[in-house]
């Protein structure tokens, strides 16, 4: 739920046709001039594009494509270099430069620091690549299943609190093949409308039928259980041979947390499986940073099936599905990413046991729970001042995850590039990925952050906030929240 | 936002439950809003720069609405973006589209509703006199008819029909 000034929504819309209007003249006046020339020599093959399917890409993304997938030169910890850029052609081609400006990392998913070189795992990483190599080169049944390898799904399980778990080498593959395997024709899958891609590609896959109910309203999610059961499968009517409810831990899009206790209450009151993806929130919320489980004191074993990356908090690759033996013998058999490819690099899973390690404090320190204490610390100090200075931030507390609204097309481009020259590294997300409206800026606090990183980000947030114009909330103590008086609590 | 002591009016936009990227952007607050003021600022802007009579201007505006909303709402069809649905839209126009292919929902009553609001207004304003009135009328008729409910899907005579 996010809540604009209807001026801005007005004006939104309005900026929005204004765009496609002259992306629609640009075109026009182009299929006249270029008409007489041939454009291309292959005759008689399909066109690549359907109609009008790249209008997005061309006229409204390739203006501002500066402001994604910027290339950087170095690991993405508290603080990045990212390659300069520069264009010639009003962002139709770019070309890097060979400088590099160092700028605070607020974009990546960098939740406890093990993104860079960590004293714990690092020098484990290193001798696991010297023994292991990069690459088992084969797939888990086959020769591609190390000590490391099992040593791992065992450390996971424990983890999370589940009897057993099954790694993967890919985290969106995780969920776009495991849930195939759980379920086919004759099922019934419900996910929350903001589910991830790979949820979204894995319900399309598997052939079941897919329902979608309104994000985190558990009423409408009690609703449309209630229909569907009562209706049974399209045309047949006959009971659906299973029901699976799928929903994340952290919202990446969003910031906030799933309400996890009320949606295992209706699942379990109509019979339905639950799955949880932990993606985001895995290793970066909770006491002991077991994810939203123990956060919202879920016990795991109500939770049918869990899934998880190590791309975020572990500061790895892949990603792994915890549950029942049955379960994770079953799809050891039938999910074809265990079967068919290539397991897990043998060095990133060495960094996940070592950072698993460091979190529960097995490596004999408490690094973990300081890191954790950090994250919490940091995610709800920045999200606070965000918030007096006026910026609409999203997302509940605790979560290191904090989109700020822009809405306005203009905005995008504007934050973005106002904050690169300011060296913080901001990144912003427009459609598709978010409603065409509700485009935002999503900044990632991370345990390496220290307290002056932050300062300084909110400094700069809040220069360049003023000349995008994106402080919709009036600002609450104006006074006592001047970046000079936090420089002084120092 | 620049005002001082006045707040400014919220709206609140909950996620709509719309997974068609294409339409979903029609159910927040502030597009009904948008659509007449556009029409508007388009009367006040014909009327600026022509210096014509109002009625002219009304009809001017209405024409131009025709073709604009035929075109992007009853003739392109498919996505203008490439969306990872596999082409599950790439036969449906934009009006067969939204509210998921309900009919007769609140957004397509207010849409139909637009084009014969303008023609009151273009017609009466030029006293019902002949040329206008001719081409204000194609205008009404085409743009309701292909908003009828009846209409879902139908392609006279084969025309816009799929590749």
């Amino acid at each position: 739920m996010v809540r604009l000034p209807y001026s801005t929504a007005l004006t939104t819309l309005f900026s929005y046709g204004l765009l496609f209007a002259f992306g629609h003249l640009r075109d026009f006046f182009r299929r006249i001039i270029d008409s007489r020339k041939p454009t291309t020599n292959l005759k008689d093959y399909a066109p690549i594009c359907l109609g009008h399917e790249d209008f997005y890409t061309r006229r409204l993304f390739n203006r501002v494509q500066d402001c994604c997938n910027r290339p950087i030169a170095s690991a993405p910890d508290a603080w990045i270099d990212v390659i300069e850029r520069y264009s010639n052609d009003g962002n139709k081609t770019i070309h890097r430069t060979s400088k590099t400006s160092r700028c605070l990392n607020l974009g990546s998913y960098n939740y406890l620091g093990f993104a860079a070189a960590d004293e714990y795992c690092t020098p484990r990483v290193i001798e696991s690549l010297k023994k292991y190599s990069a690459s088992t080169c084969s797939v888990r049944v086959d020769g591609g299943n190390t000590k490391l390898h099992i040593e791992l799904e065992e450390l996971v399980a424990r983890f999370v609190g589940k009897p057993a778990a099954i790694l993967l080498g890919m985290g969106y593959a995780t969920n776009s093949t495991i849930i195939p395997a759980l379920i086919g024709k004759g099922g019934l899958i419900i996910s929350d409308s903001l589910n991830h891609n790979s949820i979204v590609n894995g319900a399309r896959g598997s052939g079941a039928a897919v329902r979608v109910f309104q994000h985190n309203n558990i009423a409408h999610l009690e609703e449309v259980l209630r229909e569907q059961i009562a209706q049974g499968q399209p045309r047949t009517h006959r009971p659906w041979s299973k029901i699976i409810v799928i929903v994340e831990g952290i919202y990446s899009m969003e910031g906030e947390l799933c309400k996890l206790p009320e949606v295992i209450s209706v699942c379990k009151k109509y019979k339905a499986y639950t799955y949880l993806d932990e993606a985001h929130s895995i290793g970066a919320i909770g006491k002991s940073g077991r994810g939203v489980c123990d956060l919202l004191g879920v016990d795991p074993a109500d939770v049918d099936i869990m899934m998880g990356t190590f791309t975020k908090s572990f500061g790895s690759c892949g990603g792994y599905i915890a549950a029942s033996k049955e379960i994770i013998h079953h799809l050891k058999q039938t999910c074809p990413a265990h079967i068919y490819a290539t397991s897990m690099s043998p060095p990133a899973v060495q960094q996940v046991i070592s950072a698993i390690k460091v979190i529960l404090g097995e490596d004999g320190t408490n690094r973990g729970a300081k890191k954790l204490a950090q994250i919490r610390e940091n995610s709800n100090f920045f999200r606070s001042e965000l918030k007096k200075m006026g910026f609409e931030v999203l997302g509940d507390n605790n979560s290191p995850v904090m989109p700020i609204m822009l809405y306005n097309p203009a905005k995008i481009p504007s934050f973005s590039r106002e904050c690169l020259r300011l060296n913080v590294a901001a990144v912003v997300v427009a459609f598709p990925a978010t409603p065409l409206l509700l485009s935002r800026a999503r900044i990632c606090i991370s345990a390496s952050h220290s307290r002056e990183d932050l300062i300084k980000g909110l400094e700069v947030l809040s220069k360049a906030g003023d000349i995008s114009g994106i402080k919709y909330f009036p600002v609450e103590q104006e006074k006592t929240t001047s970046v000079e008086k936090l420089k002084k609590i120092q | 936002m620049g005002r001082r002591g006045k707040q400014p009016y919220y709206v609140e936009a909950a996620p709509p439950v719309d997974v068609n990227k294409n339409t979903e952007w029609f159910m927040y607050p502030g597009v009904w809003t948008t659509y007449i003021l556009l029409l508007f600022f388009a009367w006040l802007l014909v009327l600026s720069v022509s210096g014509c009579s109002p009625g002219a201007a009304w009809t001017v505006v209405n024409l131009a609405h025709f073709a604009i909303t035929y075109h992007f709402f009853h003739w392109k069809k498919g996505t203008p973006f490439a969306a990872d649905d596999q082409g599950i839209y790439s036969r449906l126009t934009w009006w067969e589209q939204i509210d998921n292919g309900q009919q007769l929902t609140r957004n397509r009553k207010f849409l139909t509703v637009v084009p014969v609001v303008l023609y009151l207004i273009a017609s009466h304003l030029t006293d019902y006199k002949q040329p206008m009135f001719f081409l204000n009328t194609v205008a009404v008729f085409v743009l309701v008819v292909a908003k009828l409910p009846n209409m879902h899907k139908v392609r006279i005579f084969g025309i816009n029909a799929d590749i």
